[in-house]
């Protein structure tokens, strides 16, 4: 089967000029603010919550706090030590929030690049999801974000853009459908240890 | 394929609903993609995605060949598939070696024009379609109407009605309320399928990458949750380069809704690796041709191939935005169908649709890849009359018409008898134009030609 598609392939094309591939596009604008406070008010601009912080300790602070009220988490592999909450773990399944790890992010595009290695099912199944972010991998442009996270390793990437979304409903914009209905980025411009 | 268009045409006339709720849902998404466009160096975007998609199309057999070997040593299975038997063959083999009971879908066009759910349900298993829309249609038993928004002919109120007799909620039931009954039953199957199944937006060959765009999670969970994920991927949906993926993203959520991108995008190049924690252990990815080689040979139609499922044809379309998708009764609705469709099935089982546009040329303004879709559907309309498929009446009717336009005198004779014909006359039932004037007003004659006016000075 696969010779025999092949070989139609062929034949169709045997009389079609070949056209050269146009090279790479750049989206990248001139004028773009910086990429951390791009990608906040692009990531907000979808429904998305963003926190900036200094470093691990500012971001610990804030999440022991924020993480008070629920019972259970789960955790990203990659969740760094120093960052991980004193609650109890539970399995994606039934824990009431999710905290991930970014590979990086684009700001035009307002996306974080999460990696399969870091668990997809703590990405996906608590209804709130917590995303740490380095503000050093943030770029431009989703093609750089992208480019960056080529030999990332792992089955699979994903981009997570805002909370889960659908209209399909009389028009009516729901959110939380499937996926997590809240999603925060937490921004650190100092990251504890090696980076995601 | 079939079609029943003059009989649905009459459907949407006398029901209020889906032409409301059709107008309504393209309007709003054509106005999200104008302002999406204008927010981006579109007409950059739009002559480089052409320029791309050609490229591959053009060097298909290599890029095929490249996609498969990346795949294949990322750990996926690649299965090449010619015909539907030849999916369902596939299909069933996997289902049957897993003991699959139970799968769950993503929303893909690919899977309807090759009716996997029919065939899943032949074979025992119970398949779920996740997205909100297939879900809501599959409950309804209606195939989709719109490639992105494929229940955007039902109206809220009778998606209300739907669920109360279907999931008993009140009838007043709020949107948030019914996705939250959706969402319970929904996450159940996820985390109960045997098997995820899935169509792809793109398949990068240089790196072995299927790419699924989507906003609700439900293709993340489709891909993520079952032991085995099969990907339906046409073969003209690689693109070359994973510099390429980037921008394509991007322009496709442009030009479909109007978002810088697909709220999620899930690129997977493989099966859980030893050290990935979850995922699934199998991914299949069937590359299918189902007819494309063949428009792929056609030196005019196969420009529709460069085509990425956006919609944005169907939105920007005065005949869709009145008539909504089910009307042209095929898979693939809206301009892009016209052109597709008499390609991938034949033009005999297409007909009429080449003939269902007015040619204002908004589809090819707003597709992201400029597909010339007028010009394509002239092309098919050439070949329909040259095979003696249109009627032979209009046939006559426009060569008569022909005939006296260009001849002056002969036109001048003509208008002013047309004049001097009583009303009662001018009712009378003409053949061919009869369908025409079912459902509309004819038009009023004026009193004096134009030539007259123009002769005495036009006020």
């Amino acid at each position: 089967m696969r010779e025999r598609i092949l070989e139609r392939v062929r034949r169709a094309l045997r009389d079609r000029p070949r056209a050269p591939h146009p090279g790479e596009l750049s989206t990248a604008v001139p004028d773009a603010p910086p990429p951390v406070e791009h990608f906040a008010e692009c990531f907000r601009a979808a429904g998305g919550e963003v926190r900036r912080f200094a470093d691990a300790d500012g971001a610990r602070r804030w999440l022991y706090g924020f993480a008070a009220r629920f019972a259970s988490v789960s955790h990203g592999t990659g969740v760094p030590g120093s960052l991980a909450l004193p609650v109890p773990e539970a399995p994606p399944r039934e824990a009431a929030l999710g905290v991930s790890v970014a590979r990086a992010a684009a700001a035009q595009s307002g996306s974080l690049v999460l990696s399969s290695l870091d668990g997809r099912r703590t990405q996906l199944l608590p209804p709130v999801h917590v995303v740490l972010v380095d503000a050093g991998t943030v770029a431009g442009t989703l093609g750089e974000a992208l480019a960056a996270c080529r030999d990332a390793g792992g089955a699979a990437l994903a981009l997570h853009s805002g909370p889960s979304k659908s209209a399909d409903i009389g028009q009516v914009m729901v959110t939380g459908v499937h996926g997590p209905g809240r999603v925060i980025a937490l921004l650190l411009d100092s990251w504890p240890g090696a980076r995601p | 394929m079939e079609i029943h268009s003059r009989e649905y045409l009459k459907r949407a006339r006398e029901g209020g609903d889906v032409r409301a709720s059709v107008t309504g849902a393209t309007l709003s998404f054509d106005a999200r993609r104008r302002a999406a466009y204008a927010g981006v160096a579109a007409e950059e975007w739009r002559v480089w995605a052409e320029g791309v998609k050609t490229h591959l199309l053009t060097h298909l057999d290599r890029y095929l060949e490249e996609a498969e070997t990346r795949l294949v040593a990322n750990g996926a299975r690649v299965h090449w598939a010619g015909t539907q038997e030849d999916v369902h063959r596939i299909i069933s083999g996997i289902i049957e070696r897993r003991g699959a009971r139970r799968a769950v879908k993503g929303k893909s066009m690919l899977s309807e024009e090759l009716e996997v759910n029919e065939l899943l349900e032949k074979r025992g298993v119970d398949v779920l379609e996740t997205d909100l829309g297939e879900y809501i249609l599959q409950l309804l038993e209606q195939p989709p109407s719109h490639i992105v928004g494929p229940a955007i002919h039902l109206s809220l109120d009778e998606i209300r009605r739907l669920y109360h007799e279907t999931h008993g909620t009140e009838l007043d039931a709020t949107p948030d309320e019914l996705a939250g009954v959706s969402r319970v039953i929904l996450r159940e199957a996820f985390l109960a399928a045997d098997v995820g199944i899935t169509g792809g937006n793109f398949l990068v060959a240089e790196t072995g990458t299927v790419a699924l765009i989507e906003n609700e999670g439900n293709i993340r969970l489709t891909t993520s949750a079952p032991p085995v994920h099969v990907a339906l991927v046409g073969i003209e949906k690689l693109l070359p380069r994973w510099s390429d993926l980037a921008v394509f993203l991007q322009l496709t959520a442009r030009a479909a809704t109007g978002q810088p991108v697909g709220n999620y995008v899930s690129m997977i190049h493989g099966p859980r690796t030893v050290e990935d924690p979850d995922g699934p252990e199998e991914v299949h990815v069937l590359l299918v041709d189902n007819g494309r080689s063949d428009v792929l040979a056609d030196p005019e139609a196969w420009e529709a191939l460069r085509c990425v499922r956006c919609g944005a044809c169907l939105n920007a379309c005065p005949v869709y935005r009145q008539t909504g998708g089910h009307a042209y009764g095929a898979v693939y609705s809206g301009p892009i169908g016209s052109v597709l469709n008499p390609g991938l099935a034949g033009l005999h089982a297409a007909m009429p649709l080449p003939f269902a546009s007015s040619l204002c040329g908004a589809c090819e303004k707003a597709c992201p890849v400029r597909i010339p879709i007028p010009e394509l559907l002239l092309s098919w309309r050439r070949r329909a009359v040259d095979a003696g498929m249109d009627s032979r009446a209009k046939a006559g009717l426009l060569k008569a018409w022909t005939a006296v336009a260009t001849r002056p005198g002969l036109y001048r004779a003509a208008g002013g008898m047309l004049h001097a014909l009583p009303d009662p006359v001018r009712r009378v039932p003409l053949p061919v134009v009869g369908g025409w004037r079912e459902v509309r007003t004819d038009p009023e004659p004026s009193r004096a030609s134009f030539r007259e006016l123009w002769r005495k000075g036009i006020e």
